[in-house]
């Protein structure tokens, strides 16, 4: 399977999912005017992927994201509970949010998804420039 | 527009082959050409002018000088040859015995017979001779005697002068009417000089130096003359010429210049420059010869000498010609090849220049079209956003900020009373922005103001009613997953009978100062009307007692969100609260001033990253 790579711009972040490491990244501002249209592919991607991944393998997936937009974030919703669907059926995922210790929105923001998912879920500050 | 590029080709095509002929090219090759044209006339001018005088120059000073001194040099030649030849007849011994004998030994007269004849005949002279003192007899070349000289006879004067002048050879010119011929004779004296027994001699035809005269042709009208000193022509180049006198060729004045010359054979030829009677000018030249008084003149009309300069204007002109024919040349060559493709490309980006001007002034129409036609929807737009009379009627002070990213945008708040106690204040922000949030909030509007006409008045109730009609009206079709439409409410209640305030929220917060002290009462964490919210989600209502001098806002998350800062993070909830606990005693009219003050700060240079909204208020 062919990886994933988008480049980061100033309003997409950069995606980086890569099937060999079972590493998935995601990693930038989100607020692209349409955001349905961004993501489509990643998750045309990633339904593709997580039909194939076995069952051993622990996805490890990053999310660093110090702004998105409402509609980023439903999509970002989107994506997770593809994830949750996957982990609710038996693959092993974990879940790792970084946030700047100065954003209190990114915070915020990890937290609410954290509230409606049930996957190891972590939230972790990263320091200057993380 | 593809259909259209092929005959606009051509038409570039057919364009750039009349630019090549253009005025402007035309006027530079001919401006070229005659620059070129007067260049050429200018140095050929100049370069005839030089070569003229340096030939006229030369002519006078060398060619004719030449021509006079060799002239004479030949006669004088001639002359002196004759000189010893006479002086050798005269010193031969058989000669002077026989003459001394008086020609009795017939050994002898053979001899000196034969001696006449055979100098004549070798040497070419027209006549040898001897003529006898003794006997008085005239012998002549063919061993004839000629005649016996006699005192009487004028014919024999020459012999008598020549016998007593003492000199042992003199010259004496005889002209002969008859043959029209000079005779050139020179008599050398026999035996002692002072008593002399014979003359003896050569004579020579002044016709055999014609022949010399002949080689110095030097033009149609040029002429050269022996003349004697009375200026009577002896010899001449055209033998018409010859018995005729100078001054029937040469005005006057020359003449007597020519004649009246009495400088020695020594001094230098002598050149002069006259008019002749046509008016032309004429180099005369003339130098007196060393054996006689007589002067070799050479008189050519300036046009003559000067005419190979013909050939040099001629050549010129042809020089001229071809560099001006090979000029146009070069520049139509450079034309086509060169300046061609130059201007091929020179039009070619004008076409486009032309083109993207021509797209971009269409673009700039159409695009102007579209913002006109948002604008009529702002204005559309504004007119569901509460009126300040109706704020007025309900706050006891407010502010709004109101900032759509574009023209118009996905926020929009909303007031309405409902009794003289009672009235709601919504704020709401919908997914997207621009035209897209617009549309969403014109349909949140009615369907607000649906649930409340139909007596809904607690706000957790509203906003369940709300979440559950924005999902009945977003998602009737739901065919394709890729919408997902809803938004972020607060809604209060206002009870001024009660003094009471209540709010519930879906994503948005009310933050209230109070006595100095912010408290936020918090909304849902859950938006409204998306697909994945629940059809009967839940909310809860949270009351607040007003007290004297509340501030309560309510922001979407446009304000919190938006970036900036040293580090370009949103601006954050920490900073909200600040800016609010930082506008404790300020009047509500002014804090509208102080967010955007703050907003405008903390952003800088970065775009507005969402549509904006802050309301603020405060009650009676």
């Amino acid at each position: 399977m062919q990886p994933l790579y988008i480049d980061k711009t100033k309003s997409t972040p950069g995606i980086h999912f890569d099937p060999q490491d079972a590493k998935l990244r995601i990693e930038g501002q989100s607020y692209p005017e349409n955001a349905f249209k961004f993501y489509e592919p990643v998750f045309a991607w990633l339904d593709k992927y997580l039909a194939k991944v076995e069952r051993e393998v622990v996805l490890e997936i990053y999310f660093h994201l110090p702004y998105i937009n409402t509609s980023s974030s439903k999509c970002m919703m989107m994506l997770l509970e593809k994830l949750e669907d996957a982990y609710a059926a038996g693959t092993k995922v974990v879940v790792r949010w970084y946030y700047d210790l100065e954003n209190d929105t990114a915070l915020e923001c990890a937290e609410e998804f954290k509230e409606d998912l049930t996957l190891p879920f972590e939230i972790n500050p990263v320091g200057e420039e993380g | 527009m593809k259909g259209n590029s092929g005959r606009e080709l051509q038409d570039l095509g057919r364009d750039t082959d009349n630019i090549i002929y253009d005025r402007g090219t035309v006027r530079v090759v001919a401006l070229a050409c005659v620059i070129i044209l007067l260049a050429v006339v200018v140095t050929g001018s100049i370069s005839y002018f030089i070569t003229r005088n340096a030939v006229v120059e030369k002519l006078k000073t060398r060619d004719l000088v030449f021509i006079i001194e060799s002239i004479s040099a030949k006669i004088d030649g001639r002359i002196d040859r004759a000189k010893e030849t006479s002086l050798i007849l005269a010193k031969d011994p058989a000669l002077i015995q026989w003459v001394a004998g008086a020609e009795t030994d017939e050994r002898l007269g053979e001899y000196a017979k034969t001696k006449i004849d055979q100098i004549a005949r070798s040497y070419d002279y027209a006549n040898s001779f001897v003529v006898s003192a003794v006997t008085n007899h005239y012998w002549a070349e063919g061993s004839k005697l000629m005649q016996v000289m006699s005192p009487a006879d004028p014919d024999a004067k020459w012999f008598y002068d020549a016998l007593n002048a003492g000199k042992a050879v003199d010259l004496n010119i005889d002209y002969n009417s008859g043959r029209q011929d000079t005779f050139v004779f020179l008599n050398a004296l026999v035996g002692d000089v002072s008593q002399p027994i014979a003359v003896t001699g050569v004579g020579l035809s002044l016709k055999e130096i014609a022949g010399e005269f002949q080689r110095y042709k030097f033009g149609e009208k040029s002429n050269l003359w022996l003349v004697d000193s009375r200026g009577k022509i002896h010899l001449s180049d055209n033998l018409e010429h010859n018995g005729r006198y100078l001054q029937d060729f040469v005005p006057k004045d020359v003449v007597s210049q020519v004649i009246g010359d009495k400088a020695g054979a020594s001094s230098a030829t002598r050149v002069i420059e006259y008019k002749n009677v046509q008016g032309e000018t004429v180099d005369l030249a003339y130098q007196p010869t060393k054996s006689t008084d007589w002067k070799v003149v050479f008189q050519i009309p300036r046009s003559e000498s000067i005419a190979l300069l013909g050939n040099i204007k001629f050549n010129t002109a042809v020089t001229g010609l071809i560099t001006l024919t090979l000029m146009i040349f070069v520049f139509f060559i450079v034309s086509h090849r060169i300046a061609d493709p130059l201007k091929r490309a020179l039009l070619l980006t004008k076409e486009m220049e032309k083109q993207v001007s021509e797209r971009t002034r269409e673009l700039a129409q159409k695009n102007q079209e579209i913002v006109d036609s948002i604008d009529y929807a702002k204005r559309l737009q504004e007119s569901i956003l509460a009126t300040p009379a109706e704020l007025g009627d309900v706050f006891a002070d407010y502010f709004v900020l109101w900032r759509p990213r574009d023209i118009v945008g996905g926020d929009f708040y909303w007031v309405k009373r409902i009794d003289a106690a009672t009235s709601f204040i919504a704020l709401a922000d919908c997914t997207g922005h621009g035209v897209p949030g617009a549309f969403m909030t014109m349909a949140v509007n009615t369907l607000l103001n649906h649930i409340v006409d139909e007596n809904y008045t607690e706000p957790a109730a509203i906003l369940a009613e709300l979440n559950r009609r924005v999902k009945e009206t977003l998602h009737r079709n739901d065919r394709g997953q890729m919408t997902d439409d809803g938004l972020d409410i607060g809604i209060c209640r206002l009870d001024q009978r009660k003094r009471q305030l209540s709010f519930a929220g879906a994503k948005i917060c009310l933050y209230i100062n109070s006595e100095s002290q912010v408290t936020v009462l918090k909304g849902g964490s859950k938006s409204i009307g998306y697909r994945r919210s629940a059809r009967n989600m839940e909310f809860s209502s949270q009351s607040w007692q007003i007290k004297s001098g509340d501030k309560f806002y309510l922001t979407t998350d446009g304000y919190v969100d938006q970036n900036g800062g040293e580090k370009d993070y949103p601006l954050g909830r920490k900073r909200l609260l600040q800016i609010i606990s930082g506008q404790s005693r300020e009047a509500m009219s002014l804090q509208g001033k102080a967010f955007e003050a703050a907003l405008r700060e903390y952003m800088g240079t970065e775009a507005q990253r969402d549509d904006i909204t802050v309301v603020g208020f405060s009650l009676r």
